[in-house]
């Protein structure tokens, strides 16, 4: 698989007057793992159920496979919302059926699958039954079974890792592998980038229901690299450094200061004007830049 | 609109239904509840018809002897006036009331003293005492520990009244037997017509099965409604529904889930149907009777009608409640938005009695025409007395194209509101909702 697999063009939506997503774009290539990022109330659920043909968007489209949505695209897709529930008074086995049947899958192809599945998951001794007897972990369980027993080409998962206990993330960074590996394209929003940063290749980030950057991971920490610096002091406590010119944030971490300099700032010249301050510098280096400065950095140049 | 999404949903809205224990507990409870209701009474009588046993003073004397033979004569067929002056009640109710003929004597206090003590010491349950003064007021005194077993009393007074009549026409003269035969009742038999055919039927019988069938439809469409109104709102704080509306429309979602509980509620009333078409064959018809009551006949037609009319009362009403459900965020705030829906499902019954009194009038047939009272007022007709063809025809039509408008009103409110969640909508919301959906 190669290519486009997911793309949302300029999509708008707005409630009562106020504009929940605003022209939204962004290409998910075939086979990517990829990460919708924001804050809560940024516009990622709005996105994901527009992608889901849940909402209509006041304007703008979404493609999948090439070309422009179908109904029936809802078949190849796994869906996983970020609000979850089962019904409580179906048995596990005729919940999953349910749910395959509701993606195309007739029973018959389903039982074994939900057989293995069930196996996989540890849960096949409570095939039959209720839901509303399981705790909330195995529920999760179901609920990730469920979003992915029909084989969909293309998994959508809003803040899959939300509210899951450990044994369940561990099982869905599994899964997320497990799809990976067999060249299946998946969209995950999140607002923890750490996870993003360890499992996206690439990433689009929204705020206030604006893109402020999308692109490959690896692409943008490199642009975005050599903007971060860290340095140390051989003195108790560091200077002030809010005011130095060229200097935009400076945050202490672990001992050290991480600064933020400005694009056009030289940072030799931040050193030389911190030492001519009276600064005893120890040591000063360049940056890989984590995900949580590229985004405060964005959206402090959007802003 | 796709089929094979709403048979999915209706599969599973119907299955689950039908699975459950409580539904088959429900389908059952009725049939033998209904059983219990015609059966019970006679097995009750008859269990508690006991004996009497009766001291008999007889101061006019041949009074007692005819007592006796009134109540021990052979029970006879209750539409025969001129037995049923002899006999008394039906056989079923009758008690065996055995006379004991006491002599009397010179000294009436000691004997009445003495007849007290026999009853309480249980010897015989009850005395009376036939005087000449007691009868000029046309009593006879009756003492027992029990007086409340009005049913055999009722029984003793019927024969006393016949002894003593049958011993004054003597005295005057009158011949007994011509007498009776002149005097005996008639009863009216009840024929109800309609265009099927002409069929005898016991009148309140038919009456009791008019009220029946009005109150089990007003209660089933109820019970599904609210049914309906609990699964959307199950599906919507269980947050599911997302789930369902990424692979299927709303309006599919909602249409699967009336036709899967409407499918549901329609077997249960099925399995009841039969039943009471099976208990009105005439073989159980007359088994039944043997037991004591008079069952109304039920026939295809009416069980159709009825089926049909639950369908169009269910579609109605459980639009409503399925847009209620899509509306709220709990049972509360549902329950408060129903109250809105209610009155137009309770308004029938205050149409009842002048429709069963006058189904014809010009008040029944508008009434019955107004499609949110149809399903009840036109079932409540049709039980009483068959409406014209076109009357019933119209009635269909309109409730049906109002059952179609209404189901795409609240499909356009259900789908914004299904998703919506947080505060409860004003009117004017639905109002949007409606319009921009």
């Amino acid at each position: 698989m190669s290519g486009i697999n997911l793309e949302v063009r300029g999509v708008r939506k707005a409630y009562d007057g106020h504009v929940a997503v605003d022209d939204v774009s962004f290409a998910v290539p075939a086979g990517a793992v990829y990460g919708l990022l924001g804050q809560n109330g940024a516009g990622k659920t709005t996105t994901i159920r527009m992608i889901m043909d849940i909402l209509a968007p006041d304007r703008g489209e979404v493609h999948l496979f090439g070309r422009a949505r179908r109904a029936e695209d809802s078949r190849r897709i796994g869906y996983l919302p970020e609000e979850r529930g089962l019904y409580r008074k179906m048995t596990v086995t005729d919940h999953l059926l349910f749910l395959a049947e509701l993606h195309g899958l007739p029973a018959r192809v389903a039982r074994p699958r939900v057989d293995s599945w069930l196996e996989r998951v540890e849960l096949a001794a409570w095939a039959k039954t209720k839901v509303e007897a399981l705790s909330k972990g195995m529920q999760q369980k179901i609920q990730l079974v469920g979003t992915v027993l029909h084989e969909p080409e293309v998994l959508i998962l809003d803040e899959p890792f939300s509210g899951l206990d450990p044994i369940n993330q561990g099982l869905f960074k599994e899964m997320i592998a497990d799809f990976k590996r067999a060249g299946r394209t998946i969209l995950f929003s999140t607002h923890i980038l750490e996870q993003a940063e360890k499992l996206c290749d690439s990433i689009c980030l929204i705020a206030k229901g604006r893109v402020i950057l999308s692109g490959e991971l690896a692409t943008i920490k490199r642009e975005r690299g050599g903007d971060l610096f860290e340095i140390r002091f051989d003195q108790p406590s560091a200077p002030a450094l809010d005011g130095v010119p060229g200097v935009l944030s400076a945050t202490p971490h672990d001992g050290a200061v991480r600064l933020l300099l400005a694009p056009e700032a030289r940072p030799a010249e931040v050193v030389a004007a911190l030492v001519a301050g009276g600064a005893r510098v120890a040591s000063f280096r360049t940056l890989e830049p984590d995900l949580e400065s590229i985004f405060l950095q964005a959206v402090r140049d959007a802003a | 609109m796709r089929l094979d999404h709403v048979s999915t949903i209706l599969k599973r809205e119907y299955l689950t239904r039908v699975k459950s224990r409580g539904f088959w507990i429900a389908t059952l409870v009725l049939p033998v509840a209904m059983a219990a209701i015609v059966v019970l009474p006679s097995v009750i009588a008859m269990k508690s018809r006991g004996s009497l046993r009766l001291a008999v003073v007889d101061e006019l004397g041949g009074v007692a002897a005819d007592l006796e033979r009134r109540l021990a004569a052979p029970p006879a067929a209750p539409a025969d006036g001129a037995e049923a002056l002899a006999a008394g009640s039906s056989p079923d109710q009758r008690s065996a009331i055995s006379i004991e003929a006491v002599e009397l004597t010179a000294d009436a206090t000691a004997l009445r003293a003495e007849l007290d003590r026999r009853v309480l010491a249980g010897e015989v349950d009850a005395w009376i005492w036939i005087s000449a003064a007691g009868l000029e007021r046309d009593e006879v005194e009756y003492h027992a520990e029990s007086v409340s077993n009005f049913m055999t009393q009722e029984r003793l007074e019927r024969a006393l009244s016949r002894a003593v009549a049958q011993r004054r026409l003597e005295r005057e003269g009158f011949d007994v037997e011509r007498v009776t035969r002149l005097v005996r009742g008639v009863e009216l038999e009840t024929v109800r017509i309609s265009e099927t055919g002409s069929r005898k039927e016991a009148g309140l019988a038919g009456f009791f099965l008019a009220y029946f069938l009005f109150f089990l439809l007003y209660t089933v469409v109820a019970i599904y409604g609210q049914q309906v109104m609990n699964g959307v709102l199950e599906e919507k704080s269980s947050r599911i529904v997302e789930v369902l509306i990424s692979t299927v429309r709303p309006s599919e979602l909602m249409v699967g889930k009336l036709a899967g509980i409407g499918l549901a509620g329609l077997t249960q009333l099925g399995i009841w149907m039969v039943t009471m078409l099976a208990l009105s064959t005439p073989g159980v018809l007359g088994a039944m009777m043997v037991a004591g009551g008079r069952l109304p006949t039920v026939s295809a037609g009416l069980v159709v009608h009825f089926l049909l009319l639950f369908l169009l009362g269910f579609f109605l009403f459980s639009s409503l409640y399925a847009t209620v459900g899509a509306a709220t965020n709990n049972a509360q705030e549902a329950q408060q938005f129903a109250g809105i829906v209610v009155p137009f499902l309770v308004a029938p019954v205050f149409f009842m009695v002048p429709v069963i009194n006058d189904p014809d009038s010009t008040l029944s047939v508008v009434a019955s025409l107004v499609p949110p009272f149809t399903p009840l007022l036109m079932m409540l007709r049709i039980a009483v007395k068959t409406p014209p063809a076109w009357q019933i025809l119209l009635g269909y039509l309109l409730t049906a194209g109002f059952v179609a408008g209404l189901v795409w009103v609240c499909a356009r409110i259900y789908r914004v509101g299904i998703l919506m969640y947080g505060k409860k909508p004003t009117f004017g919301e639905l109002w949007r909702w409606l319009r921009h959906a």
